[in-house]
C-alpha cells in the first residue's frame, strides 16, 4: 500500500504545472539568466589593452628614457595600451569623443595624464605612467651614481645601459600562493539552495491533500482503512523524490551545460543536495500541519522564507560576508545559507570540517521540523458535523 | 462605475505584490547609496591589504608598510584564518602579505629574502600586487648605491613620491547621478513586476469565460467596458510610476531629483511604465491562472532585467547578450538612464540620444498595443 500511494502521489505531483514550474523550470530559467548576466563579471578581471592617446611632441621626444620605456608598454603581445600617437589637439578631440580612455603628455619634463572620468582603466593608466616615470627617475639616479663611482672609466652609453639593467633586474622574490577564485559561483550555489527550499511547496501540497481539515481528498483519506502515518510518509517521500531529482538535474545542468565549478567531490555535492532537500521537505511538512492557512498563503510563506534566506546567503550581490560579519549566527540557522556555505566549503576548503558542520546543522534543523510536525499530527481528532 | 469598482477591488486585493516589489526597489536603491567616484578629480582605487609582519619595523620592512598605508587600506582584524579566507574569496581583502623574520636585514645584505602573498581574484588584487612589487623593486634597485637603511628608505620614498599630474577633462560632476541611475535601472524590474502582475490578474478575472459571457449579455457596451478597463489600467500604471518617483526623492535625494536630470529620469520611467502597461495587456491574453501570471511575470521581468543591465551594469554583460537585449524595450529604458547620467549640459545635441531612446520605448509600446489589438480581435469569438 505504501508504494501504491507513493506512485500515485508522484503522478499527482508531476502533473501539477504550477509546482513543476516553481520547483523545476524556474531555477533552470534563473540559472540561464545568471550565466548570461554574470559570465563576463569574472572574465572582466582579465586585463585587455585599451585605447589611449600619447602626445608625441618635442617635450615627449626630449625625455628619451621615459619615451622609450612608455613606448614598450604599447608594443607586443603583452602590451597594456593601444596607443594613438598624435598632436595635443588631436588627442584632446579623441578624449572628448571618448574614443580613448586618457591622454599621456610631457610638459616641463614631467609626465601628465588627462582623463575624462574615473574608472579601472584610468587607474591603470595613471599607475603605469607613474611607474614608467619613476623607473626613468631611478635610472637617472643610478646612472648619476655610477658615473661618479666609475670616475670616467665608462662612457655615458655604458653607464645608462648598466643603470637600465639594474632597474630591470630589480625584481623582488615573492612566493605567490593565490588561488583562482570566482565569487560569482556563490550566486549559483544560492540558486541551488533556493531550488531546494522552494521545494518545500511540494511536501506542503502533498500534506494538504492528506489532512481532512485542508482538502476534500484529505477527508476521504481520513475515513479510508489505511494507516495515516503510512499515507503521510508515502506522500512526503514522493515530494522529497521529485525535489531531489529536480535539484540533482539542476546541479548537472549547471555543471555540464553552464560550466559552473563545483570542485571534485561529486558524492559530497549529491549528499548536500539530498540533505538540503530533506530540510526543505520537513519545512514544508511543518508548514502544512502547523499553520492553518490556505494553499496560496502557504506558497507565499515558502517563497518569502526562501527569498529572505537567499538575501542573507548572498544571492543579491555578495551580501553573505556582510551579514556574516555583522550577525554571525544568522547564516548558522538559515538553511539557504547553510546549503550555500556547504557548496562553498567543498570548493574552497581542503578540510571537510566546515562542510560537516553545515550538513549536521541542516540535519538538526530537519529533525526539529520533523518533531514539531509529528507533535502537531499525533492524536489529531476532528469534530463530527 | 461597476467596472471601475471591480477593477480597483481586485487591485487592492493584490496590494501585497506592490509592497513586495516596492520593498525590493527601496532595498536595492539604498544598497547602492554610496555614489560613484567624482568625475572632476582623479581618485585612485585603494585595495584592502592584510599584513602579517614577523619582522621588526625597520629598514625596507618599515618603508613597505608605510608605503602600503599610503596607497592601500591596511585591515587589522583578520587574525582568524577562516575569516581571512572568506574575506579573500568575497574580495573584502585583496592581498595578504606575510613578512618573514629578519626580512629587512636580509634585504639590506642583498640576500634576496622571500615574501609570501595570497590574493583574491580580480583587478584590485592585481593592483595591490603592483603596489608591493613597485616598492620592493625600487628598494632593490637602490641597494646598488650602497645606502644604509635610513638613506635607502628616504631614497625610495623620494623616488616613488614623484607622482604624475592627473587632470580631468570633465566640466560637470556627473558621478552624483550614479545612485539615481542604479535606482531607475532597477525600477525596470519593479515596474514590470507591479504592472504585469496586477493588470494580468485583473484582466484575467474579466476574461474568465463565465464572466465574459455575463458581460457580453449585460447592458454595458463591450467597447465602453474595454475603454473603462484601459483607462483604469493606465491610471494604475500612472500611480505605480508616481509612487516610485516619489520614493526616488528619498532614496536618491532631493538635490538630484529636483532638477532637469530628475525630470528626465522621471519622464524616461513614465514612458517605460506606459510600455509595461501594453506588455501587460498583451500577456493577459495568454494567461488563465494566477500561477501562469506569476510565471510569465517572473520570466519577463527577471529576463529583461538580467539581460538588459538592470541588475548587472551593461558594461559587464557579454556582447552577444547586449546585442540580443536590443530587441527589448528595457534595454532602451536602462540605456536611457545611463545616457541621462552622462549628460554634462542640456543642449539639444546632448539631449538627442536620450530622446531617441525614449522614442524607441514609445515605438515598442505602440507595437505591443497593435499586437494586443490583433490578438484581442482574434479571441473575441466565443463558441
Amino acid at each position: 500500500m505504501f508504494w501504491h500511494n507513493y506512485k500515485y502521489a508522484l503522478k499527482t505531483l508531476v502533473k501539477n504545472k504550477s509546482l513543476v514550474f516553481w520547483t523545476l523550470a524556474f531555477p533552470f530559467i534563473l540559472a540561464i539568466f545568471f550565466n548570461l548576466a554574470f559570465s563576463r563579471l569574472h572574465d572582466y578581471d582579465v586585463f585587455e589593452p585599451f585605447d589611449i592617446a600619447v602626445v608625441r611632441d618635442d617635450a615627449y621626444r626630449k625625455e628619451t628614457v621615459f619615451a622609450e620605456a612608455f613606448g614598450s608598454l604599447t608594443r607586443g603581445d603583452e602590451r597594456l595600451f593601444k596607443a594613438k600617437f598624435s598632436t595635443r589637439d588631436e588627442a584632446e578631440k579623441l578624449l572628448s569623443e571618448e574614443k580613448v580612455e586618457g591622454i599621456v603628455y610631457v610638459e616641463d619634463g614631467q609626465a601628465h595624464v588627462k582623463i575624462k572620468k574615473n574608472g579601472t582603466n584610468q587607474t591603470v593608466l595613471k599607475m603605469a605612467t607613474e611607474q614608467v616615470a619613476q623607473s626613468a627617475g631611478m635610472i637617472n639616479d643610478i646612472a648619476a651614481a655610477e658615473a661618479e663611482r666609475s670616475g670616467g672609466a665608462m662612457n655615458q652609453f655604458e653607464i645608462y645601459a648598466k643603470a637600465v639593467e639594474i632597474v630591470q633586474n630589480a625584481e623582488p622574490k615573492i612566493e605567490d600562493d593565490s588561488h583562482v577564485m570566482n565569487v560569482v559561483s556563490i550566486e549559483f550555489f544560492t540558486l541551488i539552495a533556493m531550488a531546494c527550499m522552494q521545494g518545500a511547496m511540494l511536501s506542503t501540497e502533498m500534506l494538504n491533500r492528506c489532512l481532512p481539515n485542508l482538502s476534500h481528498r484529505g477527508k476521504r483519506v481520513a475515513i479510508a482503512p489505511t494507516k495515516k502515518s503510512r499515507v503521510i510518509l508515502s506522500n512526503t517521500l514522493a515530494g522529497y523524490t521529485v525535489l531531489l531529482v529536480s535539484v540533482i538535474l539542476l546541479i548537472l545542468f549547471m555543471r555540464f551545460v553552464l560550466g559552473v565549478d563545483f570542485g571534485t567531490h561529486t558524492w559530497l555535492i549529491m549528499a548536500l543536495a539530498a540533505v538540503g532537500s530533506l530540510t526543505a521537505t520537513m519545512m514544508g511538512m511543518l508548514l502544512a500541519v502547523a499553520f492553518k492557512m490556505n494553499d496560496n498563503a502557504k506558497q507565499v510563506v515558502v517563497l518569502s522564507v526562501t527569498m529572505v534566506g537567499c538575501l542573507f546567503a548572498g544571492m543579491f550581490g555578495g551580501m553573505k560576508i556582510i551579514f556574516d560579519e555583522a550577525c554571525p549566527w544568522m547564516n548558522k540557522i538559515n538553511p539557504v545559507g547553510l546549503i550555500t556555505d556547504g557548496f562553498y566549503s567543498l570548493l574552497y576548503y581542503e578540510d571537510a570540517t566546515r562542510f560537516i558542520v553545515n550538513v549536521v546543522s541542516l540535519l538538526v534543523i530537519a529533525a526539529v521540523f520533523f518533531v514539531l510536525s509529528v507533535r502537531s499530527l499525533r492524536r489529531a481528532r476532528y469534530d463530527s458535523i | 462605475m461597476t467596472v471601475s469598482r471591480a477593477f480597483w477591488k481586485i487591485a487592492l486585493k493584490n496590494i501585497g505584490t506592490i509592497i513586495l516589489y516596492t520593498g525590493l526597489l527601496i532595498m536595492f536603491g539604498t544598497m547602492n547609496m554610496s555614489s560613484g567616484a567624482s568625475t572632476t578629480q582623479f581618485e585612485a582605487t585603494k585595495p584592502t591589504v592584510v599584513v602579517f609582519n614577523h619582522d621588526k619595523e625597520a629598514g625596507v620592512t618599515k618603508g613597505l608598510i608605510e608605503y602600503l598605508d599610503k596607497n592601500a587600506e591596511i585591515a587589522k582584524d583578520y587574525a582568524d584564518d577562516d575569516r581571512l579566507k572568506d574575506a579573500l574569496f568575497y574580495e573584502r581583502v585583496m592581498l595578504v602579505l606575510d613578512i618573514p623574520e629578519e626580512y629587512h636585514q636580509e634585504f639590506a645584505l642583498g640576500h634576496e629574502p622571500e615574501l609570501k602573498m595570497r590574493s583574491s581574484s580580480g583587478y584590485s588584487a592585481e593592483l595591490a600586487k603592483v603596489i608591493v612589487r613597485r616598492y620592493l623593486s625600487a628598494a632593490k634597485a637602490y641597494t646598488s648605491l650602497g645606502l644604509n637603511d635610513e638613506e635607502l628608505r628616504a631614497k625610495v620614498e623620494e623616488s616613488l613620491g614623484n607622482e604624475i599630474v592627473v587632470e580631468t577633462a570633465s566640466a560637470a560632476d556627473t558621478s552624483k547621478y550614479t545612485v539615481a541611475t542604479r535606482y531607475f535601472s532597477f525600477a525596470n524590474y519593479s515596474i514590470l513586476a507591479c504592472v504585469i502582475t496586477i493588470i494580468c490578474l485583473i484582466m484575467m478575472s474579466f476574461n474568465r469565460l463565465e464572466v465574459r459571457k455575463r458581460n457580453l449579455v449585460s447592458s454595458i457596451e463591450i467597447s465602453k467596458m474595454n475603454r473603462v478597463l484601459l483607462r483604469n489600467c493606465c491610471i494604475y500604471s500612472l500611480a505605480v510610476w508616481l509612487f516610485f518617483v516619489a520614493i526616488s526623492f528619498f532614496v536618491v535625494g532631493f538635490d538630484v531629483m529636483w532638477g532637469i536630470h530628475g525630470l528626465l529620469y522621471a519622464t524616461n520611467a513614465l514612458i517605460f511604465s506606459g510600455c509595461a502597461t501594453t506588455v501587460a495587456f498583451l500577456v493577459s491574453h495568454f494567461v488563465n491562472s494566477q500561477g501562469a501570471v506569476s510565471g510569465m511575470m517572473n520570466v519577463i521581468a527577471l529576463g529583461s532585467s538580467f539581460l538588459c543591465g538592470a541588475f548587472v551594469p551593461a558594461e559587464y554583460l557579454p556582447d552577444a547578450v547586449l546585442a540580443f537585449a536590443h530587441i527589448m524595450p528595457s534595454y532602451y529604458f536602462i540605456d536611457g538612464s545611463n545616457k541621462i547620467m552622462a549628460l554634462e549640459d542640456y543642449s539639444f545635441n546632448s539631449l538627442l540620444p536620450v530622446f531617441v531612446n525614449m522614442g524607441i520605448v514609445l515605438a515598442f509600446a505602440i507595437a505591443f498595443a497593435l499586437i494586443t489589438n490583433y490578438v484581442s480581435k482574434k479571441k473575441q469569438k466565443i463558441a
